[in-house]
């Protein structure tokens, strides 16, 4: 029995070329720019989780 | 080619000034495929900085909320944050100069390691430490990144898997012993599946609750900032980047703190 973290598309990346990931990430980067009015106060990294309520314009 | 390794390229034309980091690290180290944004870590001087902003001026990027990409704020671990679009696509794009929860000693090897790779990417042992989040979706990566580590010691000090502990404490009872001292869930492996995986949930929170409140005390110093920031970014959005960027410096002194504790 082994711990799973990750899916198995996940998993099947590391046996890719990094070309291949990178074709995997462009055509995925495309689709997910439907959810973008969704995220328009999110931030993904650094400080803030979000844009405070008083800064929003 | 992938926009950010793109950027990254321009970045780094000349002399290397900004690594991959978070999300964009996993795609590059093929773990798995997440992050719309792009994240740096960036070196901490001027010449960096309005290298990068020059860059991101010639693709028409703005200022999100956020600090000025100016060391005195990045100094104090602030994160600052622009966006610009490429037809319909939106470009994040977000650096800092300090990451949380790595050492100056981890960050200066961290950057001797990334100039050896192309493009310059965090390594994936502090790349696990800069996912020791609030999110639980990043202890799943940590998870994953902790098997990639090459020496059992490492592996000791960022898995997530009960089962994988136990065996690395057998394979490795050396470096187990010296593992404690900075890891001390690792002393609950003798109690067996069970314990451990009950102190690993509660590692887990531990962690995910420190980052909260290390991003809380980021929120309420920007408070006055964000008060403001609605009529600095209208006034910011007539100007062209670097235009903007002076300004919004200028409007961030004595208003932002470049401290935070």
């Amino acid at each position: 029995m082994r711990d799973e973290f990750l899916s198995d598309e996940d998993l099947d990346l590391a046996d890719m070329a990094i070309e291949e990931v990178m074709a995997y990430w462009d055509l995925w980067f495309h689709q997910a720019q439907a959810t973008n009015d969704e995220d328009q106060w999110v931030y993904s990294h650094g400080v803030f989780d979000e844009v405070p309520a008083a800064a929003r314009t | 080619m992938n926009v950010y390794i793109r950027l990254t390229d321009e970045f780094n034309r000349g002399r290397i000034r900004a690594m991959v980091s978070s999300g964009q690290a996993v795609v590059l180290h093929k773990l798995a495929i997440m992050s719309k944004d792009g994240d740096w870590i960036v070196r901490e001087d001027a010449e960096a900085t309005a290298h990068i902003l020059a860059v991101l001026a010639s693709h028409g990027a703005a200022y999100r909320f956020g600090a000025p990409l100016d060391e005195r704020w990045l100094r104090g671990g602030w994160s600052s944050h622009l966006e610009h679009h490429e037809g319909q696509l939106r470009i994040r794009t977000d650096f800092v100069t300090r990451p949380p929860r790595l050492s100056p000693e981890a960050l200066d090897a961290a950057w001797k390691d990334a100039e050896r790779r192309s493009p310059p990417v965090l390594g994936i042992r502090e790349l696990a430490e800069i996912k020791k989040t609030n999110r639980e979706k990043d202890y799943a990566v940590i998870g994953e990144l902790a098997r990639r580590i090459p020496d059992g010691f490492g592996q000791l000090l960022c898995s997530r898997s009960a089962r994988d502990l136990i065996g690395l404490a057998d394979a490795h009872p050396d470096e187990w012993r010296h593992a404690c001292e900075e890891r001390p869930l690792l002393r609950r492996i003798p109690e067996g599946l069970e314990p451990l995986e009950a102190a690993l949930d509660a590692e887990r929170r531990q962690l995910m609750h420190a980052n909260e409140q290390r991003l809380q005390s980021y929120k309420d110093a920007a408070r006055d900032w964000a008060a403001i920031w609605p009529s600095v970014q209208r006034t910011a959005a007539s100007m062209p980047l670097t235009q903007a960027h002076d300004y919004l410096v200028q409007r961030a002194e004595g208003v932002l703190p470049f401290d935070v504790s």
